[in-house]
């Protein structure tokens, strides 16, 4: 591990290649390069669904930690590893004080594996227009968590309003095992559904979402009706001549599935943690169009996925926005750094 | 609509997206027959197997597990034996609710192979399942038994009509696992049965090599590329090197070993199902049928050459020591006739009547007591027509080679001519490795599992068909006749096999890769 201080996009660049060298992995494979974009006070959560998902796939991780965009002098502090507490690949954690977090491209780009798919993902509020992001436009996916939001809802319309393909959010990702449950039970289904419901937090994204993508798929309208508390609860769906079908939570863990003509039947639910929801995001590296339709069916929007799947960077800076102040700095900043070795 | 006509449509599955690639395919609600359940594979590879799916969310909600066998089990008793299988064997992790969720749903039926009352009481167990687990009539029957056995259970199944479709009103699928017969006649003639007792399309022959991810991804490689396609003909390659290689040696197997020996064992499934994965022209679809076709075609086309002495060498491991071990011989091992003369190693080179591979030896071996378990396929491609080097300057620059690792270390590994870095020129060979566990880490799932999945699912592309069989037959028939009352060559456990099948390969100025 190479620790560097006040340095340089270009020292880190030569730190990695030192690493690699005395590593002896001089052709280590890499299939994409994630970019992490996290606030100093989630940083240890994002690095370790990080790793985890770098045990599912090679990748070279670049996480960027932006800080105290006030400070008047930028300052570039980064930590380069390989193989270790980020995971069995090449790592690089970057702190960017300063104007320098406007410009974080300029120590991304040339850190980026040759030719291989970027994904940023935004363990942090991500910002209202992918686009004022480099680091988002510089991606070929882009992943957000629209359940950290204050109003998760209103987060959510938000990536709907500034939707293009190769976008997604973990809040779908956390639906797969409803979706996937849901389609196995359609498998045998011999009549149509007539409406469908999902019980759950009215404003939880996953519930909304998971409330699209039934709605684009069998061309009903769905209802999010409000449940006991947050996360999806369970889904209705009302068929044409026989009892209605009905998927919903049991005991926390467990999943209940109940049908006309059959007993019921109850499988485990593991909770899966956000490096697993991270590692599944990764494994499909091209545009997600059901993510899509179920993103634009949640809010009423057609035609999402015939957006254009490239965004121009628009210049936007925080220090000018007197309306919405930025929030103050993170005021536990040597705590976070109590945990690095020394040099 | 009324009720008639929405019976009458084919049913699709509103929920299912082919660009929806996050869910998994799942099969329908079904019964996995098992015969001869309390056997070796079944513990070590079946249980764990359909646990591993389990735990990956993969089989249905209504899935029920039946085990046959002789044994004066409950469905209790036999719940404990599957479950200690599955906690042993499974390669995913052990988690009390998976399997909590799939005790109801394991049943056992005790009762002989030639017993009328047993299968009786199989056909009405299953008839029950249907109701009481949902399972529709739908099942496939796994035969892990002894060949010998195979046409008693297939009778039984036939007269009890489990076999059929129609009657079961689902569908009804068996699994062969190898021998498919033991000469082409023999092999016809268990085909035309099992053929018959189901129909052709329900028949899945397993060949576990082809479950693994490697063999799939050769498909990949290449016919997702456009690097290798244009050199993959005789104008390039100067010959091919396929080997599964095994370290362990006939271990508890004599019986059956020594009437089957390692062409019929090996060579006549693995060996040249990889050898047509190999030479096979492009599928015009990726679909079982396309492909299997592309695979008999290659099969038909193989050509034995007409002095069998000089290219089929077949050999039997003498004492020896491997692995810091000193290990018996062949005539030692336990229930070994002392004058047997069956092969352990068996190397052989055939040739390919297509315009594509005209005059390419493909050379096979496989043995036993090897110096380590492996199975690869190499490629071994011409030298280039002239060298503009000074003729020292190249001395130690070999043939190109792109090798397909299929286990272990699964990956690809290229070698190819570099210059050692230095003021003077000099080319030597290098190797390159695409580890595939390191690029793809997240652990490739078991033959078996996958293979179990795709029965499941109806999806015969990794399955050989009939005919496949019987052509692969059709090329190891000459050869048993060949060596019919010859002695086997000896070689030294812990060797790269006798030094006759070196000579083989020596004598047309090739040599074997080591592995």
């Amino acid at each position: 591990m190479t620790t560097l201080w006040d340095t340089s996009g270009t020292a880190v660049v030569k730190a990695l290649a030192a690493e690699r060298r005395s590593g002896g992995s001089m052709t280590s494979g890499c299939v994409l390069t994630l970019v992490v974009v996290v606030d100093e006070k989630d940083v240890h959560e994002a690095e370790e669904a990080a790793a985890r998902a770098a045990q599912a796939h090679p990748l070279r991780l670049l996480i960027v930690i932006r800080r105290q965009i006030e400070t008047p002098v930028p300052r570039l502090d980064a930590e380069v590893t390989i193989g270790g507490r980020l995971g069995p690949g090449e790592a690089v954690v970057m702190r960017m004080y300063g104007r320098l977090g406007l410009h974080a491209e300029s120590v991304v780009l040339p850190l980026l594996a040759p030719d291989a798919p970027v994904v940023t993902w935004w363990h942090a509020q991500p910002p209202d227009l992918i686009a004022h992001d480099p680091l988002g436009v510089l991606a070929d996916r882009r992943v957000t968590d629209s359940s950290l939001a204050a109003d998760p809802r209103a987060a959510l319309a938000l990536r709907a309003n500034d939707y293009a393909p190769g976008d997604t959010d973990l809040a779908w990702t956390r639906t797969t095992a409803w979706r996937s449950d849901l389609a196995s039970a359609f498998d045998t289904l011999r009549c149509r559904p007539t409406a469908a419901s999902v019980q759950g937090g009215d404003t939880d994204p996953s519930a909304l979402l998971l409330a699209g993508w039934l709605s684009s798929r069998l061309a009903t309208p769905v209802s999010v009706q409000a449940g006991e508390g947050y996360g999806i609860d369970g889904v209705r769906i009302g068929l044409e001549d026989t009892h209605d079908l009905l998927l919903c939570r049991s005991n926390g863990d467990h999943v209940v599935l109940q049908r006309a003509g059959a007993a019921d039947s109850t499988s485990p639910r593991a909770e899966r943690d956000l490096g697993d929801l991270l590692a599944e995001e990764l494994r499909h590296l091209d545009a997600d169009q059901p993510y899509g339709e179920a993103l634009g069916a949640a809010f009423g929007l057609a035609d999402l996925t015939n957006r254009p799947p490239t965004r121009v960077h628009i210049w936007h800076d925080p220090m000018q926005q007197t309306a919405t102040p930025e929030p103050a700095g993170p005021s536990r900043t040597a705590g976070a750094r109590r945990d690095r070795p020394a040099p | 609509m009324n009720r008639q006509r929405a019976a009458d449509l084919p049913h699709t599955n509103p929920l299912r997206d082919p660009r929806d690639r996050r869910l998994p395919r799942v099969p329908e609600p079904c019964a996995l027959v098992v015969f001869g359940v309390t056997g070796d594979l079944a513990r070590k590879k079946l249980i764990p197997a359909v646990y591993d799916l389990a735990n990956r969310g993969l089989l249905p909600t209504d899935f029920v597990l039946l085990g046959f066998a002789r044994r004066d089990w409950d469905h209790g008793a036999f719940e404990d034996v599957a479950k200690n299988a599955a906690r042993e064997h499974s390669r995913t992790p052990w988690r009390q609710d998976v399997w909590r969720r799939l005790i109801g749903n394991i049943k056992f039926v005790p009762g002989a192979f030639d017993d009328d009352a047993a299968f009786d009481q199989l056909a009405a167990t299953l008839g029950q399942l249907r109701d009481s687990h949902g399972i529709r009539g739908n099942a496939a029957f796994y035969l892990s038994v002894p060949p010998t056995m195979f046409p008693v259970v297939l009778r039984q199944l036939a007269r009890t009509g489990m076999a059929d479709n129609d009657r079961s009103g689902g569908w009804r699928r068996v699994v062969v696992e190898k021998p498919f017969g033991h000469d082409l006649d023999s092999s016809r003639e268990l085909n035309a049965l099992v053929d018959d007792v189901f129909t052709a399309p329900d028949v899945f022959r397993i060949d576990h090599y082809l479950g693994k991810e490697t063999v799939q991804n050769l498909l990949a490689l290449r016919f997702a590329n456009t690097l290798f396609e244009p050199v993959w003909n005789a104008n390039y390659v100067d010959s091919v090197q396929i080997t599964m290689a095994e370290d362990v040696g006939i271990e508890s197997r004599a019986a059956f070993y020594d009437r089957t020996g390692a062409a019929r064992d090996v060579l006549q499934n693995h060996l040249l199902q990889l050898l047509a994965l190999t030479a096979m022209e492009e599928p015009v679809e990726f679909t079982a049928d396309a492909i299997r076709t592309e695979k008999l075609k290659v099969l038909r086309a193989i050509t034995l050459p007409r002095d069998l002495a000089d290219a089929a060498v077949r050999g039997q491991y003498a004492q020896g020591w491997l692995a810091g071990e000193r290990v018996n011989g062949y005539l030692q091992e336990k229930d070994v006739p002392a004058e047997s003369t069956t092969e352990t190693f068996a190397a052989v080179r055939l040739g390919l009547g297509t315009r594509r591979w005209a005059g390419v030896p493909f050379y096979l071996r496989t043995g036993k007591r090897l110096p380590r378990r492996v199975t690869e396929i190499a490629v071994v491609f011409r030298q280039a027509p002239h060298l503009p080097f000074v003729a020292t300057d190249t001395e130690e620059l070999g043939h190109n080679q792109l090798v397909i690792r299929v286990q272990p270390d699964e990956g690809v590994t290229m070698k190819f001519g570099s210059k050692v870095p230095g003021s003077t020129m000099e080319v030597r060979d290098v190797a390159m490795d695409f580890l595939y566990g390191e690029q793809f880490t997240e652990s490739s799932p078991e033959a078996y599992e996958r293979l179990l999945l795709d029965v499941l699912l109806g999806d015969a592309t990794l399955f050989p068909r009939n005919d496949e069989v019987e052509a692969s037959w059709r090329v190891i028939d000459p050869l048993e006749e060949f060596w019919t009352g010859t002695q086997p060559f000896q070689y030294r456990a812990g060797e790269w096999g006798p030094k006759e099948a070196d000579q083989m390969l020596g004598r047309h100025g090739r040599r074997w890769r080591r592995p």
